[in-house]
């Protein structure tokens, strides 16, 4: 462990070096830092880095220290002089990511996608009513109305999306609520407890095991400090701390601890040297900050769709604003034209029904405990096809467990689920009788106590994680270990040290005929076995010769290619005669024997994986997600929970297993043959990104082990390269670059830092890797549904249009209005769209591969020419005939509506003869106008009701799907009927509305129409199903 | 969040997009192959062409319950419009104003006036009966020639003073001009119980009222439209029913002012409170004669 540290930290740090080296010889590689739009601040930050890494007071001796940061060891600092300098450097707390202004991103808002069209269309009537009064005085305000109305449409959508993302900031917000930290601090010689971001550079503070360091300091004095440095390096075994200068870099020097670690043993008198963003974990939250928050893929595929409908609706409007104005029509008239055309082809209400239609997902993805924080990232989920895991807490349970035990020479099996309910093995045995005693006796971890009422393996332990596993091992079979200990009483210890390696200590027996002092020891399994010249086997003590010795050789070297832990287990009952009951161990002097012990056993631990996880990672091979897992961890332990959780699946080998089954050299093995890979850091360093490029995208199992968090970020690019939509994984500060790097950064909620939190786009309320498998099928589902709700919003911007079109062309009066259409835009059909959201999936989503995010789009050609211009044309033809019967059943025939449009809408035109002879005022033929926009209107309504139902499925049969499983598109169906009614009944009277009162069989002219789409869709399935990959599944199938 | 889209060059574009024009390597045009166009552009004829059948069929079947003499409904026609000639349109609807001693400033007016009238011209009116009835002329068979019904006759000479023979300049010159006022045409409707329509003109506005009452000579006599012209069968049984007018000659209109004038159909069925629509039972418009 020690060994790899430097490179850790090496990379780890020097990570701006290699920025700055990188800048000149390939830009490639930290693209994703440089283009943080930090611009020239991020050339400042990089000074900043190096300057702190050169830090040199771990070299210093106290009395220098106390020079320079002006401060007393033993008084602390003066209150005044700490408000001084708290004033000066600010307080000792890293600065949140810098927030863009909400009123910025309530303009965004206001701008983004089809608002500026929007905007053009209200600042084109507002135009319109400009050039109409300048010639006119009292032209009629129509135009100012429906500029001020289309105006109102933008503004509240752009809050109603607002509003959205405020909300889900704002549960984040409550989420990663931080409990004020405390410290124990020296100032006028006084100790004060004071809040931990009252910190300033030169306190003197002190902290013992549990606290979390709360600045770097400067160690002074430590009693068998341990730290726990994950957080930081994302290596999990403990570090000692002393207050000896021990390496030239001060990250690897012993008497330095740094902010945001955790102490895990001891106690440490320290000086803080730095606070706040100056603490080394501070620079790594700020490099995260720099690395760009770039576009989610499902906001590209909605600006590709934006592209498009915005594409179409200037390409029509200009075409048919430059046909208007060659067929004499006034350039006023041709305005008006357009900025119909623009309203109609723009879905004004699909964007909220977006936003509202991933934030359903959200909540339900937060159900199943995946908190999304970017809406967005709710769709990422489906399409990734890379997950970047970590193991430690995700994969694993993240606590060490008892997984085998050794004796009369047997293995046996522990159970490792998170209940640890039934423990199978045999516990007849004498020896499990000496074993589980030496378990319970020798080892220092307790139960904090009043937890008297949590399940054991929930309870708190204060110790290590080794000895907690043991604790709780013997707690669940024997019951109340701390009786045991009472009852065993005792009188002396040796604790564990990485000198001995062996923890001893020496009890007093329960049995009261028994004076004898009972000495137990554990420890790394050799060392144990050189000190014992017997072995227990099935109670009896025999002589420990060559062939028991092998066997536990075999038995260590099978458990720990398992890549467990594995500690031996050795007792002495000390005669009673050279031991009395009076008798003082002296544990400096060892005045009692630690040699030929008696062995009794061996335990192996290990952090089992999560019972969920082979589940999980079985769906994500099948649904085409590769599963890579990067952990601090070592290789064996790495290779041996990748194998069990199937990240390495059973058959498959890496190049190393060939070569020991071929007996052949490594480099001898092709690699093509090996589908597997483990790789460490170490190997992961010495390869050039092409190399990298290459091992990811030819092996399908892959484990990198020994990483540190950089090292991650390089991976994480790798797979990008490759066009990968990658998911990662984290808990750690420094994993932060990673996760805001990724395309989808996930953050554990138990085991995550703030940092981690805040740099992700989801976080995993309870770190568990089967929860992403929920979001990646929740996020495919709602892939699947926006196209669908999409197809259903732009079949009838056709039959919006058309009537304009047609208005232009053929002269006809106008068939529906403008305001007419933002009532089927955002009423109508507003219900209907969100309902397609709550559509079940058609098969297994889980089966297909991940969609590629370059050929897989939301809105791609089939689905925008079948809604365009297979049912959208229908739709508008049903419409037409609704309006067609109206006017015809009231006077004027369809032929003589043809070139009306002039004499029609003149307002000096007060006897306009119909078919029949009768002659019309203005004011009534615009009232049978309006009765035209109303019954143009249902019948798109009515239409679009079939167009509901058969958006339900993309190539199954509507009858497969089940017509009645999604009650929420019936009440979508009820909603546009209710609406409908209520305008045409209700409002009727409003004349600026536009509405009539319709006569109730009109309801059911384009009812054909509505059976006929519902026909051809399914007409269009069967032979979708039929014959898949032929010519209509490739043009038909959206 | 990672950086999924590459910036790429103009050039890049360009070169992208004649490569999507033409892809030399797959033969496609536009993303598809010729033989894949031809298929589709059939697909996509067939399609329009069935749609266009469909519709053309709904359009048939529509025309086929549709009856040729009266439409099926007639609620937007509940009372008729009314409309003036000479009819100019100003800011804020009918606006005349004339000098009369500039009779340019008047002949248009008196020219529209003829021109409106060419249509009650003796010759024009041949096919038409004469009708003296002045009761309503119901015809529920057709028995005049070609399957239609019978009009009555209404010639401009009826107008008398401003039929515009005795004086071709319909009073304007001499500052009494002459209106025609014209009710419009709706099927089958008949404006009163046994009464003939009248016409009522007045000033509008309350002060002119307390000045002096508008005088005015109707023509025909009284103002009425008689009853026989009533009720209309529609074009396709009367293709040579024109409506009856009532001539209006202001007498006492004040010179160089501005007046309002508003002319009104009373009659049981004719209304003219439509808050909405003015042109209902009623034309009112500005005159302002200048001398």
């Amino acid at each position: 462990m020690g060994k790899k540290t430097p490179e850790i930290y090496s990379v780890e740090l020097s990570g701006t070096k290699d920025i700055e080296k990188i800048d000149k010889t390939d830009g490639e590689k930290y693209r994703g830092l440089q283009n943080s739009g930090v611009g020239p601040g991020k050339n400042h930050q990089k000074e900043e880095l190096k300057k702190e890494v050169a830090l040199d007071d771990h070299k210093l001796s106290s009395k220098e220290l106390e020079t320079k940061y002006g401060t007393d060891i033993v008084k602390g600092l003066s209150s005044a002089r700490a408000a001084e300098l708290l004033a000066r450097n600010g307080p000792n707390t890293l600065s949140p990511p810098k927030e863009t202004p909400e009123i910025i991103k309530f303009l965004k808002q206001m701008v983004g996608g089809f608002s500026l069209l929007l905007w053009t269309g209200a600042i084109l009537c507002w135009i319109a009513y400009g050039i109409q009064y300048s010639s006119d005085q009292s032209s009629s305000l129509d135009n100012v109305y429906l500029g001020a109305v289309l105006a109102l449409v933008v503004i509240l959508t752009g809050c109603f999306a607002y509003y959205q993302e405020a909300k889900s900031t704002n549960i984040m917000a409550s989420f990663s609520k931080m409990i004020p930290q405390q410290a124990l601090v020296i100032r006028d010689s006084e100790k004060k407890v004071i809040p931990a971001e009252q910190l300033v550079v030169g306190d003197i503070v002190e902290i013992k095991g549990g606290d979390q360091i709360p600045a770097d300091i400067r160690l002074l004095s430590s009693q068998g400090c341990r730290v726990d440095n994950s957080c930081l390096t994302g290596e999990s075994e403990p570090q000692s701390r002393s207050c000896d200068f021990t390496h030239e870099n001060p990250l690897e020097t012993k008497n330095i601890g740094f902010y945001s670690t955790t102490c895990l043993e001891g106690t440490a008198v320290g000086m803080v040297i730095n606070t706040g963003d100056h603490t080394v974990i501070g620079q790594i939250a700020s490099l995260a900050s720099g690395v760009g928050n770039e576009k989610t893929p499902i906001a590209i595929e909605i600006e590709h769709f934006v592209h498009i409908v915005a594409g179409v609706a200037i390409s029509i409007g200009i075409l048919f604003f430059i046909i208007a104005v060659s067929l004499k029509y006034r350039v006023l008239d041709s305005i008006i034209f357009l900025i119909g055309i623009i309203v109609a082809n723009v879905p004004e209400g699909l964007l909220a029904t977006v936003t509202v239609t991933l934030s359903l997902t959200a909540k339900r993805m937060a159900k199943k405990n995946c908190l999304v924080k970017n809406l967005e990232a709710v769709e990422t989920l489906g399409s990734t096809s890379i997950i970047c895991s970590d193991k430690t807490g995700t994969l694993t349970q993240n606590r060490m467990t008892v997984a085998h035990l050794w004796f009369d020479n047997q293995i046996f099996m522990a159970d490792t689920s998170e209940e640890h309910s039934n423990q199978m093995f045999d516990q007849s045995s004498g020896t499990w009788a000496s074993l589980s005693k030496i378990v319970t006796l020798c080892n220092r971890a307790e139960f904090r106590p009043g937890q008297e009422s949590v399940p054991i393996m929930k309870k708190v332990v204060v110790g290590d994680a080794s000895e907690t596993a043991l604790l709780k091992f013997s707690e669940v079979i024997l019951g109340d270990v701390m009786d045991v200990r009472k009852r065993n009483r005792k009188v002396a210890e040796i604790p564990f040290n990485s000198t001995n390696k062996f923890q001893l200590s020496i009890h007093e027996t329960d049995d009261p005929g028994d004076k004898r002092f009972l000495l137990v020891m554990k420890g790394a399994p050799e060392r144990v076995l050189e000190k014992c010249s017997t072995i227990m086997i099935n109670g009896q003590e025999q002589p420990l010769d060559q062939s028991t010795a092998e066997a536990f050789h075999t038995a260590y070297m099978e458990l720990g290619g398992l890549g467990e832990r594995v500690l031996g287990f050795c007792h002495l009952y000390l005669p009673a005669g050279e031991f009395p009951e009076t008798y003082s161990f002296d544990i400096e002097t060892m005045n009692f024997p630690t040699s030929n012990l008696c062995f009794v056993g061996l335990l192996s631990m290990i952090d089992p994986p999560r019972s969920t996880v082979p589940d999980a990672v079985t769906k994500c091979r099948s649904a085409g997600i590769k599963v890579i897992m990067i952990t601090g961890d070592h290789p064996i332990t790495a290779k041996a929970i990748a194998k069990s959780v199937g990240i390495i699946s059973a058959n498959s080998e890496t190049v190393e297993d060939i070569a020991k089954r071929l007996n052949i050299a490594v480099e001898q093995v092709s690699k093509q043959d090996a589908k597997a890979a483990v790789v460490t850091g170490t190997e992961l360093k010495d390869m050039s990104p092409e190399q990298l490029d290459e091992l990811i995208a030819n092996h399908s199992e892959i484990v990198f082990a020994r990483t540190s968090p950089q090292q991650k970020l390089i991976i994480v690019e790798s797979c990008q390269r490759q066009d990968a939509v990658v998911a990662v994984t984290g808990d750690g500060v420094n994993d932060s670059p990673a996760l805001k790097k990724a395309d989808i950064g996930i953050a554990m909620g138990i085991a995550g830092s703030d940092a981690a939190k805040n740099a992700a786009d989801m976080v995993l309320l309870d770190d568990n890797f089967a929860s992403i498998v929920t979001g990646v099928e929740e996020g495919r589902l709602i892939f699947d549904n926006l196209k669908k709700t999409i197809a259903y919003t732009l079949t009838k911007n056709i039959a919006e249009l058309c009537p304009f079109l047609i208005y232009i062309i053929a002269g006809l009066p106008l068939p529906i209005g403008t305001i007419t259409i933002l009532f089927i835009d955002l009423g109508t059909d507003i219900i209907p769209s969100i309902a397609l959201a709550y559509e079940k999936s058609e098969s297994d989503i889980m089966n297909r591969k991940p969609r590629h995010k370059k050929k897989d789009r939301l809105v791609n050609k089939p689905l925008a020419l079948y809604s365009y211009l297979h049912i959208g044309l229908m739709q508008s033809l049903g419409a037409f005939i609704v309006y067609f019967a109206v006017y015809a059943q009231e006077g004027f025939t369809p032929g003589t509506l043809i070139s009306l449009r002039v004499e029609w809408e003149k307002d000096s035109v007060n006897d306009l003869e119909d078919g029949y002879g009768q002659e019309w005022t203005r004011y009534q033929r615009k009232y049978l106008e309006w009765t035209g926009y109303t019954a143009f209107f249902i019948g798109i309504m009515v239409q679009q009701i079939a167009d509901l139902i058969i958006r339900k499925t993309r190539r199954n049969s509507i009858f497969q799907q089940g017509l009645f499983r999604n009650k929420v598109i019936w009440v979508g169906i009820a909603s546009q009927i209710i609406i409908a009614l209520i305008l045409s009944y209700g409002l009727g009277s409003v004349t600026a509305l536009n509405f009539t009162m319709l006569r109730p069989q009109y309801w059911f002219v384009a009812v054909p129409y509505a059976v006929l789409i519902w026909v051809y869709d399914e007409v269009r399935k069967l032979f979708i199903r039929l014959y898949p990959g032929s010519w209509w599944d490739k043009n038909m199938y959206y | 969040m990672a950086a999924l889209q590459e910036k790429k060059t103009c050039s890049q574009r360009m070169e992208e997009f004649q490569h999507y024009c033409w892809n030399p390597d797959t033969g496609q045009m536009l993303g598809r192959t010729l033989s894949r166009w031809v298929w589709i552009s059939l697909y996509y004829v067939g399609f329009y062409v069935v749609m266009t059948g469909l519709f053309a069929l709904c359009i048939y079947t529509l025309m086929q319950t549709i009856d040729p003499y009266t439409p099926d409904y007639q609620d937007q026609l509940k009372s008729p419009g009314v409309t003036l000639r000479p009819d100019v349109y100003g800011e804020k609807g009918l606006e005349i104003f004339y000098n009369v001693s500039d009779n340019k400033t008047w002949t248009d007016l008196t020219h529209t006036l003829h021109e409106f009238l060419t249509a009650y011209s003796p010759a024009a009116q041949e096919a038409n009966i004469n009708c003296t009835s002045e009761k309503y002329f119901f015809q529920e068979s057709f028995q005049a020639p070609n399957h239609t019904k019978f009009s009555c006759k209404f010639t401009a000479d009826m107008l008398q003073n401003c039929s515009g023979v005795p004086d071709p300049n319909f009073g304007f010159e001499e500052g009494k001009p002459c209106f025609i006022i014209k009710m419009n045409r709706i099927v089958r409707f008949l404006p009163s119980n046994g009464t003939a329509p009248r016409l009522d003109c007045a000033f509008l506005d309350e002060d002119h009222k307390d000045v002096q009452a508008l005088e005015v000579e109707y023509y025909p006599p009284n103002g009425t439209f008689s009853l026989h012209y009533f009720p209309y069968y529609g074009k396709k049984a009367q293709p040579h029913y024109s409506n009856p007018l009532v001539a209006a000659k202001f007498l006492n209109i004040p010179k160089n002012t501005e007046v309002v004038i508003v002319c009104k159909i009373l009659a049981e069925y004719v209304t003219f409170d439509n808050f909405h629509d003015p042109y209902e039972g009623k034309v009112e418009f500005k005159l302002k004669i200048q001398k």
